[in-house]
C-alpha cells in the first residue's frame, strides 16, 4: 500500500493561498463593511497604479489577490510610471472627468504634491489607521490625504568583487579613481542629495538653506563620470559588469541579488536617505468605487497584508510587530530599532516638496555641464 | 436618328459612374466647383488647426508659473519661465548639444546615405538592389527603443564588440553612455530616412549625364562634385531637413545611449513635465524648441529652397 502522503499541486497551493488571504482579509475588515446590506455596489474591477517587477509582485501577493478573493472585485495593476500618471490624474480632476485609476501607489513626496493641489480624497476614516505607527501619517498635511505604507532606504549598493577588503564605509568611495566611469546615481540625484551634504562636510540642519557642501561633493562625483539612470538601468548595469557602485533603493538591490547578480549593499557612515511610499485616491470617482478603493487601502495597512507585502519588498511596514524577512534581520536597510533609524537621514516631506525641483535642476546643471 | 431599342441598357460600369456623378453633384453641386480646391485642403486645415490649438494651450501654460505651495499654475501671465530657461546654464548646454548634435548627425547621415542611395539607383543586378532594399527597410520594422537596446547589448562592456576586441588582446572599453554613442545611435536610426528621400532625386538624374561628363574627360570625383551633387541638391536638402528636425527633437536615443549625462532638449522637456511637475517651464522649453527648429528650417528654405519637400512646386 502506498504511503498516503498528500502532495499539493501548484493549483491547489494557489487556491489555498488565496483562501488563506481571503480569511485574513475577512478577519481584518470590519464585518459591517463587507457584509452590510447597505455596502455600495461593487465595481467589476479597481485599478491600482503600481511599479513593475518585484514591486507589483509583492503588492499582488500581499494585498490585491487576497482583496479579490474576499470581495470578488478584480484588481488591475496599471504600470504607468508614477511621474507620468500624475499629470493625467491632475488633468482628469481639473476637467471633472473620472480619473484613470482608483488608487495611486506613489512616493510620499509626489503624493504630497497631489495633496497640496487638492486632488486627493481624505482617508482619515479608515478603521485600520488606529493600528498603525506614526510612519503612516503624512507629515505636514491635515488628515490623511495619503496613507504611508512603508519606509525605504537609498543604500550604497556595490559589487563585492570590487571590494575584497569589505563593504565601503563612506559615500566617498564613489570618488575612488579606480571606479571612474563605474558608478551610478539616479538621473535626478534623488536619494543622494542628503548623504552628499554630509559627505561634503555640510550639516543636515542647513538643508535647504545652504546645500553648497552637497553640490561641491556632487561636482566631485561628476568628475568620476557616473552613469545616470533609473532602477531597471542599475540592475542591467550591475548585471553587465558596467558599474561597481550605485545609490539605489534597497528593494532593487535585493531583487537583483535574488536574480543572481553578485551584489551587496550598505548604509555608509554618513547615513542614507530614508523615505516613505504611500497610497492615495484621486478625487472624481463614483461613490461606490471610492468606497471600495478605500477598502483596498484599509486592507493594505492591516497587519496580515503588510506582513506579506512588505516581506516581498524587504521593507519595514507601518504596523507594529511585523517580522522582518530572514535575509534582512539586522540589515541597516531594514531599520526596526530607534538606533538604526537614528543612523538614517529623514528630511521633512514639506521641505522636499518645496525644494525638490530646484535640487533636481542643480543636480542636472552639474551633471549635464 | 433611330431610337434605341427599349431593351437597350448601358454597360454596368457606365451606370455606376453615372450614379457616382449624380451623388457627387448632390453632395457638391457644380456651382461650387470653384471652391473644390478648398474642399481638398480641408482635412489638412483641420489637422493643422488642431495642432495650432494645442500650441495655443501650450503657449498659455508656458506663461503661468508653478506655485510649489499648491502645485497649481499661477492665475497671471508672465515671462518668468522663459527668463528661467534662458538664464539656466543647464538648458543652454542641452540646447547647444541638441543643435550641434543635429547638425553633426545630419552631415554624417547624408555622407553615408548618398553612396547607399546612389548604389541603389545605379546597380544593375536585381538581386543586389533587392538586398540593399531589404537591408534598408529591415530597421523600419524594429522600433527606435528596441534598436537602442540592441546597441546596449552589442556595445556594452560585455557586448559583442568588446568580446571581439578581447580576442585580439584589447581590454574592454566603455563604448556606451557618451556623446559619441548618442551620435552613432542617431545616425544609424536616421540613415534609412535619408536614403529614402535621396533615391527619388538620384533617380531623376539621367545616367547619360554622367557618361557625357566622363566622355568630356571628367574624372569620377569631378563628376560627383560638378554633376551629381548639384543635381541631387533637392534630395540632399529634403533629406537633410527631415534628418535635422527628427534629430533635434529626439528623446529615446540620448536617454538610452547617453547614460543620463547627454540629454537633448526633449529629455529636458520630459523632466519638467513628468519629473518636477512644472508644466509651465516644460511648455516654455517646448515652444522654444519649436521656434528654434522652425527658424532654422525657414533659413534653409530661404537660402537653398525646400528641395524635394517642395514636391516640384516653385522654389
Amino acid at each position: 500500500m502506498s504511503n498516503p502522503v498528500y502532495r499539493p499541486n501548484r493549483r491547489a497551493l494557489l487556491r489555498g493561498t488565496a483562501a488563506a488571504g481571503a480569511a485574513a482579509l475577512i478577519g481584518t475588515l470590519p464585518a459591517r463593511r463587507l457584509m452590510a446590506q447597505d455596502a455600495p455596489a461593487k465595481p467589476a474591477e479597481i485599478i491600482v497604479r503600481a511599479w513593475g517587477g518585484s514591486w507589483v509582485d509583492a503588492l499582488k501577493k500581499g494585498v490585491s489577490d487576497p482583496f479579490t478573493a474576499a470581495t470578488g472585485i478584480q484588481v488591475r495593476h496599471d504600470l504607468t510610471e508614477d511621474n507620468e500618471i500624475q499629470p493625467k490624474v491632475w488633468a482628469a480632476v481639473a476637467q471633472g472627468r473620472v480619473p484613470p485609476i482608483h488608487i495611486n501607489w506613489d512616493t510620499t513626496t509626489n503624493a504630497t504634491k497631489s495633496a497640496l493641489r487638492g486632488v486627493t480624497e481624505d482617508l482619515s476614516d479608515l478603521s485600520n489607521l488606529a493600528n498603525t505607527t506614526e510612519l503612516a501619517k503624512p507629515v505636514g498635511l491635515d488628515g490623511y490625504p495619503i496613507v504611508n505604507t512603508y519606509g525605504y532606504v537609498y543604500v550604497l549598493a556595490y559589487r563585492p568583487e570590487a571590494f575584497p577588503d569589505g563593504a565601503p564605509t563612506s559615500w566617498k568611495a564613489l570618488l575612488d579613481p579606480k571606479f571612474k566611469g563605474r558608478i551610478a546615481l539616479y538621473n535626478d540625484g534623488i536619494g543622494f542629495h542628503f548623504p552628499a551634504q554630509v559627505a561634503g562636510g555640510g550639516k543636515l540642519e542647513d538643508i535647504p538653506g545652504n546645500m553648497q557642501a552637497a553640490w561641491d561633493f556632487i561636482a566631485q562625483v561628476k568628475q568620476q563620470q557616473p552613469l545616470l539612470g533609473e532602477d531597471p538601468d542599475f540592475t542591467a548595469w550591475f548585471q553587465n559588469g558596467e558599474i561597481d557602485l550605485a545609490c539605489t533603493i534597497s528593494t532593487n538591490a535585493r531583487e537583483a541579488k535574488k536574480n543572481g547578480v553578485d551584489l551587496a549593499w550598505t548604509v555608509p557612515e554618513e547615513g542614507a536617505k530614508f523615505d516613505t511610499d504611500g497610497l492615495w485616491i484621486p478625487k472624481g470617482l463614483p461613490e461606490n468605487e471610492l468606497y471600495w478603493a478605500k477598502e483596498y487601502i484599509n486592507f493594505a495597512i492591516s497587519k496580515d497584508a503588510q506582513q506579506v507585502w512588505c516581506d516581498g519588498l524587504g521593507l519595514p511596514g507601518v504596523v507594529p510587530g511585523l517580522t522582518p524577512p530572514e535575509d534582512l534581520v539586522g540589515d541597516p536597510s531594514y531599520p526596526d530599532t530607534p538606533e538604526e533609524m537614528a543612523h538614517l537621514i529623514r528630511i521633512s516631506t514639506k521641505v522636499q516638496v518645496e525644494n525638490e525641483s530646484e535640487w533636481f535642476s542643480k543636480f542636472k546643471e552639474i551633471m549635464q555641464g | 436618328m433611330p431610337n434605341p431599342s427599349p431593351d437597350f441598357r448601358y454597360p454596368l460600369r457606365w451606370r455606376l459612374m453615372d450614379g457616382v456623378e449624380r451623388l457627387a453633384d448632390t453632395l457638391w453641386p457644380r456651382s461650387m466647383s470653384r471652391h473644390t480646391g478648398w474642399l481638398f485642403i480641408t482635412p489638412a486645415i483641420l489637422l493643422v488647426g488642431l495642432l495650432v490649438l494645442g500650441l495655443i494651450q501650450i503657449g498659455d501654460a508656458s506663461l503661468r508659473v508653478l506655485d510649489t505651495a499648491t502645485f497649481l499654475p499661477s492665475e497671471d501671465w508672465s515671462l518668468t519661465n522663459y527668463r528661467k530657461a534662458l538664464a539656466s546654464s543647464t538648458y543652454l548646454t542641452v540646447a547647444w548639444r541638441s543643435l550641434s548634435g543635429a547638425v553633426l548627425v545630419t552631415v554624417l547621415t547624408l555622407i553615408l546615405a548618398f553612396p547607399y542611395a546612389y548604389a541603389l539607383v545605379r546597380v544593375r543586378k536585381a538581386w543586389i538592389r533587392k538586398a540593399l532594399l531589404i537591408t534598408l527597410f529591415l530597421p523600419f520594422f524594429i522600433g527606435q527603443v528596441v534598436r537602442a537596446y540592441g546597441w546596449l547589448i552589442i556595445l556594452g562592456n560585455s557586448g559583442m564588440v568588446n568580446e571581439a576586441l578581447s580576442l585580439v588582446g584589447v581590454a574592454p572599453m566603455r563604448l556606451l553612455f557618451n556623446y559619441g554613442a548618442v551620435v552613432f545611435g542617431l545616425v544609424q536610426y536616421m540613415l534609412p530616412f535619408a536614403v529614402l528621400l535621396l533615391v527619388p532625386a538620384l533617380t531623376a538624374i539621367p545616367e547619360e549625364t554622367e557618361t557625357a561628363a566622363g566622355s568630356l574627360g571628367a574624372s569620377w570625383p569631378r563628376i560627383l562634385w560638378h554633376v551629381l551633387l548639384p543635381m541631387a541638391k533637392p534630395g540632399l536638402i529634403g533629406a537633410g531637413l527631415v534628418v535635422f528636425t527628427l534629430t533635434l527633437t529626439d528623446f529615446a536615443v540620448p536617454a538610452m545611449l547617453g547614460g543620463g549625462s547627454q540629454d537633448y532638449i526633449a529629455n529636458a522637456i520630459y523632466d519638467q513635465f513628468f519629473r518636477t511637475a512644472d508644466q509651465g517651464l516644460g511648455s516654455a522649453l517646448a515652444l522654444m524648441l519649436v521656434a528654434a527648429g522652425s527658424v532654422l528650417v525657414g533659413l534653409v528654405f530661404m537660402v537653398f529652397g525646400a528641395g524635394t519637400l517642395a514636391m516640384g512646386g516653385r522654389k
